[in-house]
């Protein structure tokens, strides 16, 4: 089975299979969802006694790798995104962040990948809050290569790290050469019409909604986002120069995620049109991915309807 | 004038009870100097910080992350300055620095801070957690079997937490017996007595129902801290906790024993002579 065709949750439980065994200090740590973040049985079964299970105790879990994290411990501490930064989010701010205690926090299953638990799992404000906590790196990888060479980055940078980790298989988007630097984004299509830009999970529709615009007509240039803290400005405001009209879309309210951060960085560098895309500030709820796209209107043929008129509205 | 104690030294009631007097003028000029601070949390806190690293905790202040020195978390964070009063003494870090407590760019703040001061372990302040954070020391040295012992302090106030009783929880089923917690069970809280909020009684069955060693102490007794941090340090198979009575601002006549000695306001200098005249001992000369 080649990489690509294995779940995320799967390559991570292996990702941190091969990090356990380059490094002494890296450990597993849940509350609970093991299974769910795919670390059970596959971490337990190569790396019993680096594997600590919290219980439904995510406030605890978060101190425990802070202590862990203060002695030179490197825990991967995962919970459903939910809970592993809304939860938690002063857990996080204080024992990990304001300390500056070396923690990764792990958030699975992101917005409305969360399917059939609903609103009361669907996070949809994650990366906007991680973002606003000062010392937080926010990652959100897009496949299981970029998966890979994320952990690796943050197992070898003694920082607190957010990141967003689906759990189901999805869309390859890079591969094995795929080298992460969360101070760029990566151009996956160069074009002068629109810029796209994308995050986590969004990005494996972005490809297919840049072929389908090419045959239309409209040059559109293609960015994604790694990293939305620390943010690449110089690639983003040198799109928007040459194409004078963006359109984000992430699988996150509109507020204060990708979207967010690239308004921010727009109108203080290069006032452009922005059309945003996700969840319009509403709660999640038990349906399916290709209904919560219709209803909120950003599933593929949103993302190429917005483009198109922003692309018409930027000239 | 001055403290001529050193650590591991033969006790003394009389330098010990002398140092405490210093102490309690100390950490009360200093947080009447900043205007307003958490006084009654320290001055209950005294002869337990000053057991522990007078007597108790291997530690060594001109190497203050020695690998094998013993781990010291004080959960209920807003005690900070009896704690900096402490490593200022033992020579952390000079004691000129004591008046600087919650001054503009200080490293003293209200709540301990690992980034800012020499010698503090974990930083505390948002209640609940440094219980957890302890947890993660312990079973880090656990992992790697080393031997020396975390120490913790919670509030009563702070026991009200949710997070505390899941560190409990968590302590007991990882059989974390280099994990000595302490609870400064002075029985008041900001709103009120911890009967009137939100009472914790029967508080030493709670403990032992969530498997823990239990043991009470005269948080004021030398003898009695002394010997029950130790017996609770050979406790084996699980964590300790010692639920210490203490008096709230304990000292400080005007206001000892009153829920709103947990954070006074010291708007002059007549306010602040006001509560330096109210200290019980005898006047020491401050060192700085």
């Amino acid at each position: 089975m080649s990489l690509h065709d294995k779940e995320m949750r799967a390559v991570y439980a292996e990702t941190l299979n091969e990090l356990m065994e380059e490094n002494n200090n890296v450990l597993c740590v849940e509350a609970d969802l093991s299974k769910a973040s795919g670390t059970n049985p596959t971490v337990i079964d190569k790396n019993k006694e680096r594997f600590v299970n919290c219980g439904v105790s995510e406030a605890n879990m978060i101190g425990v790798g802070a202590g862990l994290a203060r002695e030179g411990k490197i825990p991967f501490c995962a919970s459903f995104s939910c809970f592993a930064s809304r939860r938690v989010y002063d857990q996080v701010t204080i024992s990990c962040a304001y300390a500056n205690n070396n923690v990764k926090v792990v958030g699975t299953a992101p917005g409305i990948t969360q399917g059939p638990n609903g609103g009361t799992h669907m996070c949809f404000q994650d990366l906007a809050i991680m973002r606003a906590m000062p010392n937080m790196h926010v990652y959100s990888p897009c496949d299981v290569y970029e998966l890979k060479a994320v952990m690796r980055y943050m197992a070898k940078e003694k920082q607190p790290t957010y990141m967003q980790l689906i759990r189901s298989q999805v869309g390859k988007v890079f591969d094995e050469t795929y080298v992460f630097n969360p101070n760029k984004a990566v151009v996956l299509k160069e074009g002068s019409d629109v810029t796209l830009v994308s995050t986590g999970y969004m990005t494996q529709f972005t490809p297919k909604a840049a072929e389908r615009l090419e045959a239309a007509g409209i040059s559109v240039e293609v960015l994604h986002y790694p990293s939305v803290k620390p943010f690449d400005e110089k690639t983003l405001i040198a799109s928007a120069k040459k194409t004078r009209a963006v359109v984000t879309v992430e699988n996150q309210n509109i507020i204060g995620g990708l979207g967010g951060a690239v308004c921010e960085v727009l109108s203080e560098n290069c006032p452009t049109l922005v059309k945003r895309l996700g969840i319009p500030d509403r709660f999640g709820e038990v349906a399916t991915e290709e209904y919560l796209f219709k209803k909120h209107g950003f599933g593929l043929e949103h993302i190429i309807s917005a483009c198109m008129k922003m692309a018409k509205r930027g000239k | 004038m001055g403290n001529q104690i050193q650590t591991k030294d033969e006790f003394n009631t009389d330098a010990y009870n002398k140092l405490a007097n210093e102490f309690r003028h100390v950490i009360t000029d200093i947080i009447c100097r900043s205007g307003s601070g958490h006084v009654g949390g320290a001055l209950s806190l005294v002869e337990i910080i000053i057991t522990l690293y007078y007597r108790i905790m291997n530690i060594d202040p001109k190497n203050p992350d020695m690998p094998e020195r013993d781990r010291f978390v004080l959960s209920k964070g807003h005690a900070g300055p009896v704690a900096y009063t402490a490593l200022a003494y033992l020579g952390y870090f000079p004691k000129t620095w004591l008046p600087t407590l919650n001054a503009d760019g200080t490293r003293l703040p209200s709540h301990m801070d690992q980034i800012q001061t020499p010698g503090v372990d974990m930083s505390t302040g948002s209640l609940g957690q440094g219980i957890s954070c302890a947890c993660g020391l312990a079973l880090a040295a656990k992992m790697n079997n080393e031997k020396h012992s975390v120490f913790c302090i919670i509030g009563d106030g702070e026991s009200n937490e949710g997070q505390v009783w899941e560190a409990g929880l968590f302590a007991s089923h990882n059989k974390l017996d280099n994990l000595v917690c302490i609870c400064d069970y002075n029985k008041l809280q900001i709103d009120g007595t911890t009967n009137e909020v939100l009472s914790l009684e029967p508080l030493t069955d709670k403990w032992i129902a969530f498997g823990w060693e239990v043991f009470e102490m005269d948080g004021h007794d030398w003898d009695d801290i002394y010997d029950k941090i130790n017996l609770a340090k050979k406790v084996k198979g699980k964590p300790s906790m010692i639920i210490a009575h203490t008096i709230k601002a304990k000292g400080c006549k005007i206001i000892e024993g009153t829920a709103g000695s947990h954070n006074i306001k010291v708007p002059d200098k007549e306010a602040h002579e006001k509560y330096m005249n109210a200290l019980d001992g005898e006047k020491v000369t401050l060192p700085y």
